[in-house]
């Protein structure tokens, strides 16, 4: 799974958090199903080339919220969840807010938006992307 | 013994040009502290303070423990230091300018040293006056490495190693902090390798230490908050005011909190707040 992370160390985002949001999506998107293992810390900064404490405080941060688990002597992998659909949702949140506030600035009306996010989702239909 | 390095409020001239004016930080295991400033900021001079390489006028250094102009052999043994420009052995050849190095550290790894002579491509029959600028940075970096130093003081060390090599060595310096406890003062101008390696970031402007945090810490708690003309905000009392410029405010202690006619609140990475901090 490692080729499916990759962080920018030069964002303003703090790299811990690039990873866990990474992680989430994997995990909400279902690329990372239930019980999958995750490689070692270690390993996870080594491909990526950033500090393992950056990784371990990502690894830690989603132990406790509950998107993986760790069991004694066991790596870590990706636990069982019944929700991930809301989650889907709640992670789109940020990139909505960003979204609504480019087109409040830019002068657009709500049932601007709402047509061109149809418009936009069929072009991406039609085309497959 | 906590701290490998402590300075506190250590001030140094040089005639009427203050260099370092009331710096005080802690270097503790596990640290790996980039050190961020312009040239003439002070950075070197800091690093030579630390090492009894030059005395400071005023303030408390405790280097491993001990005061920095009478270190013991037993604490010279633990320290690495790479400066800026190595460096002696010039007429020797690589391998016997490690031969020579190597007598002087007991806990030195010779598997160690075999290994990064490899990975950087050095011949031991190369004499040492026939390197590269990069091939020198790599030779200081194995001799100062070696021996798995407690306190490791890196003055612009890979500024002339190539994206490859300035990666392992990133991955051999992640070692030497977590799994050998020990602490890496790295100064560099190329803040992006700075934001994958270190744990801690360090400001140096004009002498003063402006920062001193968690990296991450200053991604997220650090701002550019940019108001109207003419817009005075007041801050909530945690909140400190790094810098202003015009009508931005550059701000330590955000929490997730807005402004009435912020017109915008912007994260910033390590080069933005560099330039942010110095325009």
């Amino acid at each position: 799974m490692l080729e499916l992370l990759q962080v920018n160390p030069s964002s303003g985002d703090p790299i811990y958090r690039q990873l866990s949001e990474q992680i989430i999506h994997l995990i909400v998107g279902g690329q990372l199903p239930a019980h999958t293992v995750l490689p070692s810390v270690r390993q996870i900064a080594s491909y990526l080339a950033v500090n393992p404490m950056t990784v371990s405080r990502a690894i830690q941060q989603l132990v406790e919220q509950g998107w993986l688990e760790r069991r004694r002597g066991q790596p870590t992998q990706v636990a069982e969840r019944v929700n991930n659909h809301a989650s889907a949702e709640a992670l789109l949140q940020p990139q909505l807010a960003v979204l609504l506030a480019s087109a409040q600035q830019l002068g657009l009306s709500k049932q601007q938006i709402i047509d061109l996010i149809e418009k936009q989702w069929d072009r991406s239909k039609s085309t497959g992307a | 013994m906590d701290a490998l390095l402590q300075l506190n409020k250590v001030v140094k001239r040089f005639e009427a040009n203050t260099v370092l004016d009331e710096v005080s930080f802690t270097l503790e295991p596990g640290m790996v502290v980039g050190l961020l400033g312009a040239n003439g900021a002070g950075k070197s001079t800091l690093m030579r303070i630390a090492l009894g390489i030059i005395d400071a006028d005023a303030g408390d250094i405790a280097t491993l423990g001990e005061a920095p102009a009478q270190l013991s052999v037993a604490a010279k043994e633990a320290i690495g230091y790479v400066p800026q420009q190595p460096f002696g052995y010039e007429n020797a050849t690589v391998a016997m300018a490690l031969a020579l190095h190597r007598s002087f550290y007991a806990s030195w790894d010779m598997q160690l040293e075999q290994q990064w002579l490899q990975r950087f491509a050095l011949d031991g029959k190369t004499k040492v006056n026939k390197l590269s600028v990069g091939q020198r940075q790599a030779l200081a970096i194995i001799m100062a490495m070696a021996y798995r130093p407690k306190l490791l003081l890196l003055d612009e060390p890979v500024a002339s190693l190539d994206p490859l090599a300035r990666r392992q060595f990133m991955a051999d310096l992640f070692e030497l902090a977590l799994e050998s406890g020990s602490a890496v003062l790295f100064s560099s101008h190329i803040t992006s390798d700075l934001e994958r390696v270190a744990s801690h970031v360090a400001l140096l402007k004009n002498g003063k230490l402006l920062l001193m945090r968690e990296l991450d810490e200053i991604k997220e708690h650090i701002r550019l908050v940019t108001f109207p003309e003419g817009v005075m905000p007041t801050f909530g009392e945690h909140i400190r005011v790094l810098h202003r410029r015009e009508y931005s405010w550059l701000i330590d202690g955000y929490r997730g909190e807005t402004w009435a006619g912020a017109l915008q609140c912007q994260a910033l990475n390590l080069e933005q707040l560099y330039l942010e901090l110095h325009i």
